[in-house]
């Protein structure tokens, strides 16, 4: 068969750009861990690739919003569990000053008390998080939701409700949403039970207290007695509301646990379609090289060989 | 018998003839690396016979004619394959710009195992990721300046992204119809040095002469046209190659016809047409049709498919954003401005004030979340403008239309790249210079010479005898 001479050359370049090519190729897979990198090197891949990396990103979104929430939900738990222990201390007062030999001096210092624990449960009422959103205001969480009217003594005669019964919930997975907020008082009969006043469990907090100073001040202790009652149903449904907020950062947790086997199972997935298999392309990288050097080396032999270096000069 | 001085009139005819076949193989030699020199060979034939009385006596030969070795076949073949590799170049070369202006690329680093450990994407597929994270993040905290801040700036990065897709792939249609107006003035130059070339062949053959450095040239110019545009050649008079484009005949002979020329279909979409006639082309390959091809296939709908994601974009978040309240009760702050890629922005009041973004349903509770998680939950909607896929979804099979019509056009202009490497070895491998086969030609004549020479010698001497018996 008749070769041109120029067509050793022409052909040479072809093979000699692509090896170099394959090499580029294999080279930049190797270094990247990629097979995929351009919608044209695999437009199925790429197309499951960016799908799964959205999907990634909204599980790594789930996980700090339940960061967020469980953030929010210590505040609101360490709120409440004070707000308890204060209406028990105080439940104790009570219960105490109701045994009918309690003298007059001992009822008014435990009145005194009891206005100090209004003060404090007022703070409590009013907490806010990081963020600066208070806690217990319901969605109406930008002003303190509770306002307190004094006397002229600066004693705290009355509190009054400015939020709303409404609670926020926040997307935790694709197909759950989980509230941690709890509304400073319900009085629907609906919904999230309120913190202070709820008419479900009976409880009215600062009512009950104000009640309990003015009947301890007064030595009405026939009234002290009732007022204990009505603290033990505020007590109650702190307890309740204290189990509530445990549950829900179980709850949490766990949606954590699942964003991030969720996340695990995408990086997996992205890893299939997308990562390449570091064996099989060191091999053919090695195969790409050794092509390339055979073609040099059997290029500049046949480039040697010409009749003229056998001609007598 | 043609006797003394005719043997000698033999030799020295011989060795012009052989001084002939040197030349043409220096020639051969001269152009081995000249592209599209074809060989050339000498004809040597016998002169005629001269009748004698014991028989016909030869007479010595002669060079006829010098030829070409070319193969008429293999040369269509490979304009025909250039004019699909280069319908197929140009597609890859617009398709490649595009994938680099939508910048949708993963990029990762090997870990221990060689996977890659964090494949992230860039584009818009991760801004709009972390557009519909901030919205969720707002949800979670809706009265938080940092959260608002976030959202701001996610969705200014987003709006920036697409503005710079937009205005890339605009920019990238306005490169290709010069492309095209470009192309259009080399094939126009290409017919009428064709044109020239016809007659100037025709010439040169008229008075007997070769033109074959000419009709290489003119094989060059067929197959730079036929990169160009598909072209149909049939013979014309003599030695010319008429030319005929999208069933037009633009060349006949050494006259150009008509020429080509681009014209506005509408709204900038450049096409081709006969300049004086006017007749709109439809052509079938070369770059030109390419490039008309990218531009108005692929490319169209990529810009249109991220078109249509931004206004549906817009759309829902300002229908959501405008219905709610901010933390403060302040409504009316519109989100997005514009109407699609090109000019989708960050209301500007809103940016300055990121505290204004309506997140609440009610203005009695800037604490409410339901107009963030309206905006957030947008991430899983589907979007009856974007053919009932989330916002994820349809952009993602927009980058994958693209990938696949770049990898047909990888994938073809890899086939043709073959195909047309194959053609031009055959065709170079019976037109091309073979070095070591000119030089054994070379030989041939060098020794041919010698021989006639030795030839003139011995004739020399004969004579020489002669003379001398006669005076002795």
């Amino acid at each position: 068969m008749r070769v041109a001479t120029n067509s050793y050359s022409a052909a040479m370049l072809n093979q000699f750009n692509t090896l170099v090519s394959q090499q580029d190729n294999l080279q930049s897979e190797v270094s990247s861990g990629l097979s995929v990198q351009a919608p044209a090197d695999n437009p199925g891949a790429m197309e499951t690739t960016l799908d799964d990396l959205a999907g990634q990103a909204a599980q790594t979104q789930y996980n700090t919003n339940i960061t967020t929430l469980q953030t929010r939900a210590t505040s609101v738990y360490n709120a409440m569990d004070s707000l308890q222990k204060l209406t028990s201390n105080i439940e104790s007062i009570a219960t105490s000053a109701s045994s009918g030999t309690t003298s007059q001096a001992t009822l008014t210092n435990d009145a005194t008390t009891v206005q100090q624990a209004i003060q404090q449960a007022l703070e409590l009422a009013n907490a806010q998080d990081s963020a600066g959103s208070y806690l217990f205001g319901g969605t109406a969480s930008t002003s303190p939701p509770f306002t307190a009217t004094t006397d002229a003594s600066g004693n705290i005669t009355g509190v009054t409700y400015s939020g709303n019964s409404s609670v926020n919930k926040v997307p935790v997975s694709a197909t759950a949403s989980v509230s941690i907020d709890v509304p400073g008082a319900n009085t629907t009969g609906t919904g999230t039970p309120g913190l202070i006043t709820d008419t479900q469990s009976g409880a009215d907090l600062f009512n009950h207290l104000l009640a309990l100073q003015t009947d301890l001040a007064a030595g009405n202790q026939t009234a002290v007695v009732a007022d204990a009652a009505e603290l033990q149903k505020d007590d109650s449904n702190l307890i309740s509301q204290i189990a509530t907020n445990g549950a829900v950062q179980t709850r949490l947790t766990n949606a954590a646990t699942f964003a991030t086997t969720q996340a695990t199972g995408l990086a997996t997935m992205i890893a299939n379609a997308s990562s390449t298999d570091l064996v099989q392309t060191m091999v053919q990288l090695n195969q790409a090289q050794t092509s390339y050097q055979a073609a040099l080396q059997s290029s500049a032999k046949i480039m040697q060989l010409s009749l003229l270096n056998y001609l007598p000069t | 018998m043609i006797g003394l001085l005719g043997t000698l009139n033999m030799a020295a005819q011989s060795l012009q003839t052989q001084m002939t076949g040197v030349q043409v193989t220096g020639q051969n030699l001269a152009n081995v690396g000249t592209t599209g020199y074809a060989r050339q060979t000498v004809d040597i034939q016998s002169t005629p016979d001269i009748a004698t009385s014991i028989g016909p006596e030869g007479s010595g030969a002669d060079a006829t004619s010098i030829q070409q070795v070319v193969s008429s076949f293999l040369n269509s073949q490979v304009q025909s394959q250039q004019s699909v590799s280069g319908y197929w170049s140009s597609q890859q070369t617009a398709l490649q710009t595009a994938q680099t202006n939508l910048d949708e690329f993963l990029s990762g680093t090997a870990g221990a195992s060689g996977s890659s450990t964090d494949t992230s994407s860039t584009g818009l597929s991760a801004q709009m990721s972390g557009l519909f994270s901030s919205f969720s993040s707002l949800a979670a905290s809706p009265t938080s300046a940092s959260a608002q801040q976030a959202v701001v700036s996610q969705a200014q990065n987003l709006a920036s992204t697409f503005n710079q897709v937009d205005s890339s792939l605009s920019s990238l249609k306005d490169s290709l119809n010069s492309s095209l107006t470009t192309d259009v003035g080399s094939a126009n130059e290409l017919l009428s040095n064709i044109a020239s070339l016809n007659g100037e062949i025709n010439s040169a053959e008229f008075s007997g002469g070769t033109a074959n450095e000419l009709l290489d040239t003119r094989e060059q110019d067929l197959e730079n046209l036929s990169k160009l545009t598909d072209i149909q050649t049939t013979t014309g008079t003599g030695s010319a190659v008429n030319v005929t484009i999208g069933g037009q005949t633009l060349v006949s002979g050494s006259q150009v016809l008509d020429s080509l020329q681009t014209y506005d279909a509408g709204s900038g979409q450049m096409l081709v047409q006969t300049a004086t006639s006017g007749t709109a082309l439809t052509l079938t390959g070369g770059s030109i049709q390419g490039t008309i091809d990218a531009r108005d296939g692929t490319l169209a709908t990529l810009q249109s498919g991220v078109n249509q994601l931004a206004s549906t974009l817009i759309t829902q978040v300002n229908a959501a954003q405008d219905a709610g309240y901010s933390a403060t009760g302040t409504s009316g702050t519109t989100f997005f401005t514009g109407t699609d890629a090109s000019d989708i922005g960050v209301n500007s009041t809103l940016a300055g004030n990121p505290s204004l973004i309506q997140t609440s349903g009610t203005a009695t509770a800037g604490g409410d979340n339901s107009v963030a998680l309206q905006l957030a939950n947008l991430a899983s909607a589907s979007q009856t403008t974007l053919g009932n896929q989330t916002f994820s979804d349809s952009y993602d099979q927009t980058v994958a239309g693209l990938g696949d019509a770049l990898q047909t056009a990888n994938d073809q202009v890899s086939n043709q790249t073959a195909v047309t490497t194959m053609l031009q070895t055959q065709q170079n491998d019976l037109s091309g210079v073979n070095v070591d086969e000119e030089m054994t030609n070379l030989m041939g004549f060098q020794r041919a010479y010698e021989a006639s020479a030795q030839l003139v010698t011995t004739l020399n001497t004969m004579m020489g005898d002669t003379l001398t018996m006669k005076t002795a």
